[in-house]
């Protein structure tokens, strides 16, 4: 704010802020006061109670949802990850920009189901030559490769959150300069010593964030997902299969909650670490800063 | 004296640019090399290419007689300084100073002594603890020194070390580097697009532009006797009068300028009716009476300079000649009033480019 600016601009301006936050959230918040209800959504008492949240571990469906899912964010995160940091690095490096970005974000353009039904179509196809291809060859080994399952929801999750995890790895790498990989080499380092060494514990805020927001990103898929998963469920595809046919149980609402509470913690303490740790490095930055010569 | 640097055809392309353009360099060991030019000129481009962070179109690059051409930075006998940003900011400055040696694997008491010995040498000892951040510009780039210097590698390539730093500490920064080299001896190549810095540090001066070389030799030779145009454009002050060479005799040619015809020594390629251009040193160049003349103007104006001040004087084609004079020293014409212009025989040099 500049001294000439209106005070009310600027109160204006966070009032605006925490006015957009709280409609974004109330829903989630709302869920969660239902979670802790005894007698469950639209009950004239409330009682509060963690009974719920006990019992989402008892509900298999549930939790075999969730391992399914957990393991998908788990191998999606292990592959888009390293993905968007090389692909932030040759942006970097890339003289035409416009293009690099407009290719990794272009499966953003495309709306959900249509992409969704497009690999589905790409998938049973593949499949299809695959299986031909192995009866021409007299083998089976490839037949179930490219079958609607596990391997195909991780594919499709891959092309879903690259884009998003590209974009904060590429946040991060702003500050970092290319100067400092070539000091590095000039060093001695090899190409990965210089990543490794150099650049990397300058972009790890970002990789940990773009390592959470993947993670969130797989829970938070339906559409995409329901479409190539084959025969096992999601944590997503359960809930809402069952709030389409039965409406929301107080189990669901527990367990929305509690991946919510999950999602909160992770990226509140990513951001609660960056901020003490810039704090305790401008700290010692302001207390070791004795004027010297040059 | 052995030859630490050598680069054969050296040429460069980006696309259509024509970065590099066949540059044959050579520079002994133990030398102080600068390589002076305008921006965009490939004088970094050069050096990047010596310290393999390019890859060259064709030519060679020879680093004490070996072919380095394909080999990346890491394998090259060199240290780097680059002009900015180049410290790694989540190390202190004794990590920054000791990467080097940590690659190498050397024991960490070894590293401790070398790098206290190496900060001690740039004057930052007692620095060690410290982030990049929480240092000056100068102590920032004496840090890179310290870097590129503790590895012992015999070739310091410094690509504008002092380009981010303000006019005073850019000049003592000059005679310490100067002094550093002199100190450790080995070959140190820089570049930069600052004449003044060029000639603190230089043994040797090579001029690069438009991706060749110009014109190189020590830095009184570059200053007092520029071979070519752009040299004499480039470095000092220089009076530029463009004409035609109207005889050649006896070691004297004569050149028909916008201003009048001015005699001065030949030299080998000058030939009657070619186009050619004189340079005149603007401190060389006087106010004198019309006994003296060697050629005659329009007075201008005088701009005051501090240490001295330059005249400026309107030849008849319109074109301006500088006399440039200890401050307090002699009259100042009226402007507009006609004055005439003398120099020593030696100080006009004929070029044909």
């Amino acid at each position: 704010m500049n001294d000439y600016a209106n005070p009310w601009g600027y109160r204006l301006q966070w009032m605006y802020l925490l006015l957009v936050v709280t409609t974004l959230m109330s829903p989630v918040f709302y869920v969660m006061y239902v979670s802790f209800n005894e007698n469950g959504f639209g009950a004239a008492e409330y009682v509060f109670t963690l009974e719920w949240y006990g019992v989402i571990f008892t509900d298999k469906l549930m939790m075999n949802a969730l391992g399914w899912t957990l393991s998908l964010a788990v191998v999606t995160t292990v592959v888009t990850v390293p993905f968007a940091v090389l692909a932030a690095k040759f942006y970097k490096t890339a003289r035409s920009k416009v293009w690099v970005v407009f290719l990794l974000l272009s499966p953003l353009f495309v709306a959900a189901d249509i992409f969704g039904a497009a690999l589905l179509v790409y998938f049973k196809n593949l499949n299809h030559t695959l299986v031909w291809v192995g009866d021409w060859m007299d083998t089976g080994v490839m037949d179930g490769w490219f079958k609607l399952g596990f391997t195909t929801a991780w594919i499709g999750l891959i092309i879903y959150t690259i884009p998003y995890a590209f974009i904060v790895v590429l946040i991060t790498m702003g500050r970092y300069k290319v100067q400092q990989t070539e000091a590095a080499r000039a060093c001695g380092a090899t190409a990965w010593r210089a990543f490794w060494d150099i650049e990397f514990p300058q972009i790890r805020p970002g990789v940990m964030s773009a390592c959470a927001f993947t993670v969130i990103l797989c829970f938070n898929e339906y559409t995409r997902t329901s479409l190539l998963k084959g025969g096992f469920d999601t944590f997503t595809t359960v809930l809402v299969s069952q709030m389409l046919n039965e409406g929301m149980s107080e189990q669901s609402y527990a367990m929305s909650s509690f991946v919510s509470f999950l999602a909160i913690a992770a990226i509140g303490s990513i951001i609660l670490w960056t901020l003490v740790r810039s704090e305790k490095l401008g700290a010692e930055a302001r207390a070791k800063a004795a004027p010297v010569a040059s | 004296m052995s030859i630490a640097v050598e680069t054969r055809a050296l040429t460069k392309h980006y696309g259509s640019v024509r970065a590099l353009d066949g540059v044959d360099v050579t520079i002994r060991a133990g030398e102080y090399f600068v390589l002076l030019g305008p921006s965009g000129g490939g004088k970094t481009t050069l050096l990047r290419t010596i310290g393999g962070f390019h890859r060259p179109t064709s030519g060679q690059v020879l680093l004490h007689g070996t072919d380095v051409s394909d080999q990346p930075p890491d394998k090259r006998p060199t240290g780097m300084v680059f002009q900015a940003y180049a410290l790694f900011p989540h190390m202190t400055v004794a990590q920054n100073v000791g990467y080097g040696l940590r690659l190498a694997k050397l024991p960490s008491d070894q590293i401790a002594d070398k790098v206290a010995t190496m900060l001690e040498t740039v004057g930052l000892d007692g620095l060690g603890n410290r982030k990049p951040h929480e240092l000056s510009g100068g102590q920032q780039q004496r840090v890179q020194l310290a870097r590129a210097l503790v590895l012992d590698r015999d070739i310091l390539l410094l690509d504008e070390p002092l380009a981010a730093l303000d006019a005073q500490l850019r000049k003592d920064m000059c005679l310490e580097l100067k002094h550093l080299q002199e100190k450790v001896g080995i070959t140190f190549i820089h570049v930069t697009h600052n004449q003044e810095e060029a000639m603190t540090v230089a043994d040797r001066i090579a001029l690069i532009a438009d991706g060749k070389l110009v014109e190189q030799g020590s830095a009184r030779e570059v200053y007092e006797a520029p071979n070519r145009r752009f040299t004499a454009s480039f470095v000092g002050e220089n009076n530029l009068l463009d004409g035609r060479i109207t005889s050649v005799s006896g070691g004297i040619a004569t050149v028909e300028t916008g201003g009048g015809a001015i005699s001065l020594p030949s030299i080998d390629t000058a030939s009657q009716g070619a186009k050619a251009a004189v340079s005149i040193r603007s401190e060389l160049v006087a106010l004198s009476t019309a006994e003296d003349a060697q050629i005659s103007g329009t007075y201008v104006e005088s701009v005051y300079l501090g240490l001295t001040t330059s005249h400026r004087v309107a030849l008849a084609d319109g074109s301006q000649i500088t006399a440039r004079v200890v401050s307090g020293t002699g009259a100042t014409p009226e402007p507009g009033a006609p004055v005439h212009l003398s120099w020593p025989a030696d100080a006009a040099r004929l070029h044909i480019d």
